[in-house]
């Protein structure tokens, strides 16, 4: 664009184009600076000091709540495997049901609104709700699961009382509220694909599968690099779910991040410690993200 | 099965194994799949309204007895606290909706419009502060309200809400304009147009459909939030979720009471997933 009134006189150096640039940006600059630039600052802060009840001055101690996280056994060897398995697990069981309910959609049926309004239903639902009616299904005395395990004649299981059995109740709650935001997308990536390489496959007589393999997925590809990239790091920070099933329970057993910075915080009240450990998450996923962006953007470049 | 007077797909390959064994079975399958999906999706959902519908002493066991009653929701209704954690909800999510879009349709508007420097920073400083996990700026947020005396009161929970919103709002409120022919913006600028008035009355109207989608989400992402509506606000500003974790873990047996709770908050979202669906889709395309 070119600017069409050059008379008006320039403000601190700026002509008028990169006036209206930062006008446009003013509040939304504000508000992340002042609710979320300046509270990450006071988190910084708040870790180099003692910042707990018993300790009013709020000394200086350096590096001291760092060395204690970055030693905890509990962060390094339970809640970083936690956090990355959990995120691991999650990503992958909701893109590969995302793409195989995607690819079911992908054609002219009766009912199919049918079946988008029901899989539209989880992205609604709060994820306290869904992980209250996941709690109450896998309730160890009275839940549903149990009834339909007994029906079968297996024992019943006290699904969130041991630490793997809590963690795939948490996963499977994710994994229902999440396929079906990767089913929209990926529905949507498939039906803007161009139908010509489809129609070269049919004339070729490939079998489903190579079409699959040789031509949908490649194409999907860039969509499902941002799928994975965003729902990686949301799942990174997974705090709600985890709460409300399980609490980081049994015994701590299946503490993610966002939940041990939490607990150290507002629990011990040790807000020190619990900001350092809020910091090391963030620099943790920050650069997890810049590298896994950089890495499957490569991939994509490559499958071009 | 009467498959056998359904019409076959026409065949593009000989057949397989498959349809010489069930001619037909192809689009069985594929329905018996789809009826699955919908039991999986709606199960938790359909199950926890059942829960709501079963006297206290019933609860344990919804899967016997025929005993439904309304009285769970009347109970919870008389509880002042829900009524007024769920009149908090509302209010906030509705100002915060309206504040958000406010501030994030400029900011996708410029992200889209302009190339150089500054439109490169500001999408980098987006992109990073996304990145970065609620609990690392939620935590000391707490202390931010509490100096700026708006510890949970709307105040304190809004802006922080917003700010939430900036970084990902900016990104999709982006993709809208980026869908918009700027060509109409330039001819209404040659016209005499002023930039604000290009951006007010040329491309505002175009992106109306995008923002509604937007709106639609971002009202229930806040009516659903839980983490800053735990960690910002105590006693004076219920939050409906935040009562709701605490129902499970104060009054844990309670299940029937918490089952009401759960559904009448599930209202908005069964309304949206039901008449807003084509606009909710619109939006969750990144």
């Amino acid at each position: 664009m070119s600017s069409p009134t050059a008379t008006r006189r320039p403000f601190l150096g700026l002509d008028e184009k990169k006036r209206f640039m930062l006008a446009l940006i003013a509040p939304a600059v504000f508000a992340l600076v002042f609710f979320q630039i300046v509270p990450i600052f006071t988190g910084a802060n708040a870790s180099f000091r003692d910042w707990a009840l018993h300790d009013p001055k709020r000394t200086w101690v350096g590096l001291k709540n760092y060395l204690y996280v970055l030693r905890d056994p509990e962060f390094l060897f339970v809640v970083l495997p936690n956090t990355f398995g959990f995120m691991a697990a999650s990503v992958g069981c909701s893109l590969g049901l995302g793409l195989a309910l995607a690819l079911l959609l992908n054609r002219k049926f009766r009912g199919r609104w049918l079946v988008q309004t029901v899989i539209l239903l989880p992205l609604m639902v709060a994820p306290v709700i869904a992980a209250i009616m996941i709690r109450w299904m896998f309730n160890d005395q009275f839940g549903i699961v149990n009834v339909v395990l007994d029906l079968f004649g297996l024992a019943p299981v006290a699904w969130l009382t041991q630490r793997w059995t809590a963690f795939l109740a948490i996963l499977i709650t994710d994994v229902w509220l999440w396929t079906p935001w990767f089913t929209l997308l990926l529905l949507a990536g498939l039906q803007s694909l161009p139908p010509e390489p489809f129609e070269a496959a049919q004339i070729d007589a490939a079998t489903p599968w190579r079409v699959f393999r040789h031509i949908t997925l490649p194409m999907l590809r860039p969509v499902m690099v941002v799928c994975i990239v965003i729902r990686s790091i949301d799942a990174f920070r997974t705090f709600d779910i985890v709460w409300t099933i399980s609490g980081g329970g049994p015994a701590r057993a299946t503490e993610v991040f966002s939940i041990y910075a939490y607990v150290e915080a507002f629990q011990f009240l040790n807000f020190g410690r619990g900001s350092a450990a809020a910091v090391i998450g963030a620099f943790i996923i920050v650069f997890f993200a810049m590298g896994l962006y950089r890495i499957l953007n490569r991939w994509v470049e490559v499958s071009k | 099965m009467t498959t056998a007077s359904l019409p076959a797909p026409a065949p593009r390959r000989a057949p397989g194994f498959f349809e010489a064994l069930a001619p037909g079975g192809r689009r069985m399958l594929f329905l018996l799949a789809m009826v699955a999906v919908c039991l999986l999706f709606a199960f938790p959902v359909l199950w926890l309204g059942l829960t709501s519908l079963r006297p206290g002493y019933a609860v344990f066991y919804v899967h016997r007895g025929t005993d439904f009653t309304l009285e769970n929701f009347h109970e919870v209704l008389g509880q002042q606290v829900v009524l007024k954690a769920m009149w908090n909800s509302f209010a906030i999510s509705t100002l915060a909706t309206i504040l958000s879009l406010g501030v994030t349709v400029t900011s996708g508007y410029m992200l889209s419009r302009f190339k150089g420097p500054i439109p490169n920073t500001w999408f980098s400083l987006i992109y990073v502060f996304r990145c970065v996990p609620y609990v690392s700026w939620v935590l000391p947020l707490y202390f931010v309200t509490r100096a700026l005396g708006i510890f949970d009161t709307y105040w304190g929970l809004l802006l922080p809400h917003v700010a939430v919103h900036v970084c990902f709002f900016s990104w999709i409120m982006k993709g809208f304009f980026d869908g918009i022919d700027p060509s109409m913006e330039y001819a209404a600028m040659i016209d005499g147009c002023s930039r604000w008035g290009a951006f007010w009355r040329v491309a505002m109207p175009a992106a109306i459909p995008g923002l509604t989608a937007l709106a639609i989400l971002c009202w229930l992402y806040t009516w659903n939030e839980f983490l800053f509506a735990l960690i910002l606000t105590a006693h004076e500003t219920p939050i409906l979720t935040v009562v709701m974790a605490q129902f499970v873990h104060e009054l844990g047996m309670e299940w029937h009471l918490m089952s009401a709770t759960a559904v009448l908050s599930l209202g908005p979202a069964l309304l949206v997933t039901v008449f807003g669906q084509k606009y909710v889709i619109r939006g969750l395309k990144v």
